[in-house]
């Protein structure tokens, strides 16, 4: 509980300060607030807070929050810095993730490079996992790249590859697809790392329910084994979603 | 007599009225949003929810407005976009107003 509780109050400080900044024209920073930082399709997917009771037993939580903010170093060069937490009472202290991370974005049309370290640890702080990673995506170019597929299918997808070198050099791709129709959205994201020989795999989905503007009805589930444990996890959620964007 | 549209001039010191750039971004806006009806693209049309780009595809304006509009804008700027407007704006107030 206690790390949903640090959860909520990232959310709520980062909600505070990001509609202090948007009232402010001139600003250099932005700040946005989602699902994780871990991806653009991740931050745009809405962070969730789900409590679950079970008679007899206390009242669990599950949270997924990040956030990133966001400045300019030139016309062509931005910096990201971003705090994260795969956490809440209901997870196992193993399957619990909290990072922190820099990233620099370097636009070299047609591709977009990101260069960056991320330091990670799971719940008990009893692993911990530093990573620097650079990472490609073209900009667009193919039909759904970025962009909806046609005016009357609103799907699109975008892939990512990269290499994160920390604990051992790990190849890894990055495939995520968008569908929106009307207040319904849904997506999904599929990484893949190939580690010391073997492939591993992550994959997670949300169909989210607009209900006013940045707050959400959220399904959401995932499956498979992600850094820094690597444990096999799978779970499905219900829950309120929030989403902030500048 | 009709009074004379205001002007602004490129970094390549090309000039330009407020109507010029505007087509001219509508222009590469449509380029990049195939399938989408020509009198559908208007100041108003919003780049995330009415053309469903990304955040990134978003990116893809910098390259033509260097190369037509000659003005360099920043990337950080334009992720924070919303409307095709919004970029006329941007392009038009990156220009240099006569002394």
């Amino acid at each position: 509980m206690k790390a949903a509780l640090g959860s909520c109050l990232l959310l709520a400080a980062a909600a505070g300060s990001a509609i202090a900044q948007q009232a402010d024209a001139g600003h250099r920073w932005d700040l946005l607030v989602g699902h994780s930082y871990s991806s653009a399709r991740a931050l745009m997917q809405p962070a969730t807070l789900t409590l679950e009771k079970v008679r007899g037993s206390p009242l669990y939580s599950v949270v997924d929050v990040g956030a990133v903010a966001r400045g300019s170093v030139s016309a062509r060069t931005w910096l990201e810095m971003g705090l994260r937490a795969r956490a809440g009472s209901a997870r196992p202290e193993s399957q619990q993730v909290y990072g922190a991370m820099a990233r620099a974005y370097r636009e070299l049309d047609p591709v977009l490079l990101a260069v960056g370290g991320e330091y990670q640890t799971d719940g008990a702080f009893g692993t911990h996992a530093l990573d620097a990673t650079a990472e490609l995506t073209p900009l667009g170019g193919l039909p759904g790249l970025g962009t909806w597929v046609s005016p009357d299918l609103h799907l699109r997808w975008r892939p990512w590859i990269g290499v994160a070198a920390g604990d051992g050099v790990v190849p890894y791709a990055r495939l995520s697809a968008d569908w929106v129709q009307g207040r319904l959205e849904a997506g999904v994201e599929e990484t893949a790392w190939l580690v010391t020989g073997s492939g591993r795999s992550f994959v997670k989905g949300d169909v989210s329910l607009k209900l006013v503007e940045g707050i959400f009805l959220t399904a959401s589930g995932e499956l498979g084994r992600s850094p820094p444990t690597w444990e096999n996890t799978g779970r499905i959620g219900l829950g309120l979603g929030f989403r902030l964007a500048p | 007599m009709k009074p004379r549209a205001p002007r602004r001039k490129d970094d390549r010191g090309h000039w330009w009225t407020g109507g010029g750039v505007e087509r001219a971004v509508i222009r590469i806006v449509r380029r990049l949003s195939p399938g989408f009806a020509r009198r559908k693209i208007t100041r108003r049309t919003r780049l995330h929810d009415d053309l469903g780009w990304d955040e990134w595809y978003v990116l893809r304006v910098a390259k033509p407005v260097r190369s037509t509009l000659h003005e360099a804008l920043d990337d950080r700027a334009l992720l924070s976009l919303r409307t095709v407007g919004d970029l006329v704006d941007r392009v038009w107030n990156a220009m240099d107003a006569p002394a």
